[in-house]
């Protein structure tokens, strides 16, 4: 099991082989862990049951993966992120459903990092994520924090905010570059996906 | 052009609507730097997950998770091999039921039931509505009118009593008689039901030994008569009265 890459667990889970998701529990629990315990804002009951839902859908909804699509563990970030957002959402009775994950996935391109490095590039990314955001300007980061880790959509930040749509809109476009220059310029040569 | 660009970022978090997006992937194939944009903005979207603190997982998650994921899925594989498993049958009646009904689902067929128990109530007690509506259509000869005949003439001595029976929609008149004298040869007690001066006949009779005799005679629709007499008759098939008058009202 240990030496079999991602694409092959996936292969084997299709085919109801129960070692294979422990496996995959094995690898990325401790991400899924720690972006859950986030999200959630350290609440254990839920993000236990935010583990729970992202392993049972890794059972039953196989096929929407697609190896040819990007890597595997954005898939499953993708998949942690849609179904925590949900739960915090039902949970704070918001208005609205959070798309399909699979809608969401076909936009993807996912990073090629390479498998052996994971855990290193993990870090390294968390190292540039974080640096890259200190060159956000204080409402640029707290609207990056209400939209990805809280899960409102912008018109509720708007209302937050008391501010325009469009300004919200605009200063995510602004947000997003800022964070796509500064982190290009600090991987520099080894930018992912190139 | 300009405004269209500016919808990359709604579209990486997928936030346009199903028409913006479109309109958004039409542009896209259009516009190169909006190519350009959208995999570097969209892989900075998906970094932003690794911005987390590693947290020590439990020990004790990883069951909850393989139970919770296989628990799930049971009972497809439990359907396959109840067979196999020694299970009382209480058990797996029971455990079918839990299976299949929650709490609610519970209710809602505890509520059909009783709907059902009270339809089934209720259309016996319309059946024996039906019933008893049935029969009192279907018995109730009334009696409508009655009538009482005197004799005169040769038969002085005879009584009679005739009624108006109402059965449904038909209406018969039943003459019952008594101490007629007994008819001789041919002759035939006729009765004659009177309108308007006119006669129309109803029947004839012979009367037994002891001068009883009972007709019974079904009138048309709609008829009505205003008086009742009976002849004697030389011979039975008379459509006007020949001989005299016996009995009247």
């Amino acid at each position: 099991m240990k030496s079999k890459s991602d694409e092959e667990l996936i292969e084997l889970i299709v085919q109801n082989h129960r070692p294979a998701l422990e496996e995959l529990y094995d690898r990325y629990v401790k991400l899924i862990y720690s972006f859950s315990i986030k999200i959630t804002k350290g609440d254990k009951e839920k993000t236990k049951e935010i583990v729970q839902q992202v392993f049972l859908r890794l059972w039953t909804t196989k096929s929407t993966y697609n190896p040819s699509q990007g890597q595997f563990v954005n898939w499953l970030l993708t998949i942690t992120r849609n179904i925590s957002i949900d739960l915090i959402r039902k949970e704070q009775k918001y208005k609205g459903t959070v798309q399909l994950e699979l809608e969401e996935w076909q936009q993807m391109q996912g990073l090629q990092a390479d498998d052996v490095q994971q855990q290193v590039t993990r870090n390294l990314l968390k190292q540039q994520i974080q640096e890259a955001k200190r060159h956000l300007s204080e409402p640029q980061q707290r609207l990056i924090n209400l939209l990805y880790w809280e899960g409102y959509s912008l018109s509720e930040i708007a209302e937050l905010e008391q501010k325009p749509l469009g300004t919200i809109k605009s200063r995510l476009h602004q947000a997003l570059k800022k964070l796509r220059n500064n982190f290009n310029g600090k991987i520099g040569g080894v930018r992912h996906g190139e | 052009m300009g405004n269209k660009c500016d919808n990359l970022s709604l579209y990486i978090i997928n936030e346009l609507t199903n028409h913006d997006k479109k309109q958004f992937e039409d542009h896209l194939l259009k516009c190169a730097k909006c190519q350009q944009e959208l995999k570097s903005i969209q892989e900075t979207w998906q970094m932003l997950s690794y911005d987390v603190e590693e947290t020590e997982v439990p020990e004790s998650l990883k069951s909850q998770v393989m139970d919770f994921v296989f628990e799930e899925n049971k009972f497809l594989k439990h359907e396959e091999k109840i067979e196999a498993e020694p299970i009382s049958f209480k058990e797996r009646i029971l455990s079918v039921a839990k299976r299949h009904f929650s709490p609610i689902s519970t209710a809602v067929t505890a509520i059909l039931i009783i709907c059902l128990i009270g339809f089934y109530w209720n259309s016996l007690q319309l059946k024996d509505t039906i019933k008893s509506l049935e029969n009192k259509a279907a018995d109730p000869t009334q009696i409508v009118t009655t009538y009482s005949l005197t004799g005169q003439s040769l038969a002085a001595s005879a009584t009679g009593s005739a009624y108006l029976l109402q059965e449904g929609t038909e209406t018969s008149l039943v003459i019952a008689l008594n101490n007629m004298p007994i008819t001789k040869g041919n002759e035939v007690y006729q009765v004659w039901l009177l309108k308007n001066g006119n006669r129309q006949s109803a029947g004839t009779l012979i009367p037994d030994q002891n001068g009883s005799g009972l007709i019974t005679y079904r009138l048309p629709p709609e008829y009505s008569f205003e008086d009742i007499g009976i002849t004697l008759e030389p011979n039975p098939f008379n459509t006007q009265p020949q001989g005299q008058k016996v009995l009247g009202t």
